[in-house]
């Protein structure tokens, strides 16, 4: 692979609260960064409560699953799905009938320590929560993705994993904001993205509307990347794009052209500060 | 800065999205502090004892937490009566 860079990165994609969209995040970034031509690996950590595999349309070709590896009981490589549609795409599956507890942040390491020469990315899906299963996924995890909707729950959520991330000392936290109604925004019945920065204070990665074309798209298993005429397509294309360096501006809604305006009126006003 | 504009804004704004950032300004200040949203009521209620054994204290004394980013302060004002 021309664009193979030295070692891969590992992305733990994670969140607190349940349903804000991790596995949606990581079934799309991953995808289109595989589109792309990187190679790309997406491991489910949600032991017990997988659903990677279904939300990419995998889950018949599913074999072994990372316990069995972990536990010897197959190697790394025949574990590995290969997805047809995006030859540079393998998932790692979790197991269905076990516990978190079945795996530690050590065989983690060990695993991603593996795959770190084969992939460009490494994408951990996390469970919700902040015990075992949280640990395991971000303790081989280079950089962080933090999801969260524009609602008080999930904000709440968000912001007490940033400060676990901060304490297991990530200096790459980004936020993903998913499910955003600018309609809603615009008649002040839903956070803004300026809001959400106010509160959680890190940078943002990505800004993803509410989108009909997502239910249909995992309705079928398919990567809503797939679909050009969706805008959460362009959202997670243009995340994918971010991660990898690029400078891609985020569309402008009028209620952030709004705050600018009062930031800027209130810089005249206290210059110097 | 960004609290006079807050205070504005706060003051004006009774949509939903401004009592759900209100309440995640105080829920979220609280979360990283590991205390509960009674705790300025019970500083404020033990600084007034401490203070008022040596001089006495003139109307209510305003205790809060300033935030900038993810740290944040406590901001006591006791105002004090003179002779």
């Amino acid at each position: 692979m021309d664009n193979k860079t030295a070692e891969g990165q590992v992305i733990v994609v994670t969140s607190g609260k349940g349903g804000v969209g991790k596995t949606t995040t990581v079934a799309n970034v991953a995808s289109a960064l595989a589109k792309l031509g990187h190679k790309v690996m997406v491991m489910d950590l949600d032991i017990g409560l997988k659903k990677l595999d279904l939300i990419l349309g995998l889950e018949n070709r599913v074999i072994y699953d990372i316990v069995q590896v972990i536990e010897g009981e197959c190697t790394l490589k025949q574990a590995l799905v290969k997805d047809k549609r995006f030859p540079e795409l393998h998932m790692l599956p979790a197991a269905q009938t076990r516990n978190k507890d079945d795996i530690t942040p050590e065989q983690v390491k060990e695993l991603c320590a593996q795959l770190k020469p084969e992939f460009d990315y490494i994408f951990i899906d996390c469970p919700a929560g902040i015990e075992q299963g949280f640990r395991n996924a971000i303790a081989a995890a280079d950089r962080a993705i933090v999801v969260t909707n524009p609602e008080v729950s999930a904000v709440r959520d968000a912001d007490r994993i940033i400060g676990m991330l901060e304490s297991a000392n990530f200096k790459d936290i980004k936020l993903v904001v998913n499910r955003i109604r600018n309609d809603m925004v615009k008649s002040g019945d839903m956070l803004s993205i300026e809001d959400l920065m106010e509160h959680l204070c890190i940078d943002l990665l990505g800004v993803v509307p509410e989108d009909k074309n997502v239910v249909v798209s995992t309705n079928k298993g398919e990567p809503i990347i797939l679909n050009d005429h969706s805008q959460a397509a362009t959202a997670f294309n243009n995340i994918a794009r971010r991660i990898l360096g690029e400078q891609v501006d985020f569309p402008t809604f009028e209620e952030i052209s709004f705050w600018n305006k009062v930031k800027s009126l209130g810089r005249n006003l206290f210059p110097g500060n | 800065m960004l609290d006079f504009f807050k205070k504005i804004f706060n003051g004006e704004d009774n949509s939903s999205k401004g009592q759900a950032n209100n309440r995640l300004r105080l829920v979220l200040t609280h979360d990283r502090l590991g205390t509960s949203t009674q705790l300025m009521e019970v500083i404020q209620k033990e600084i007034i004892e401490v203070i008022a054994r040596h001089v006495e204290i003139e109307g209510t004394p305003d205790v809060k937490i300033i935030t900038e980013g993810r740290r944040a302060a406590l901001d006591i004002s006791i105002p004090l009566k003179g002779r």
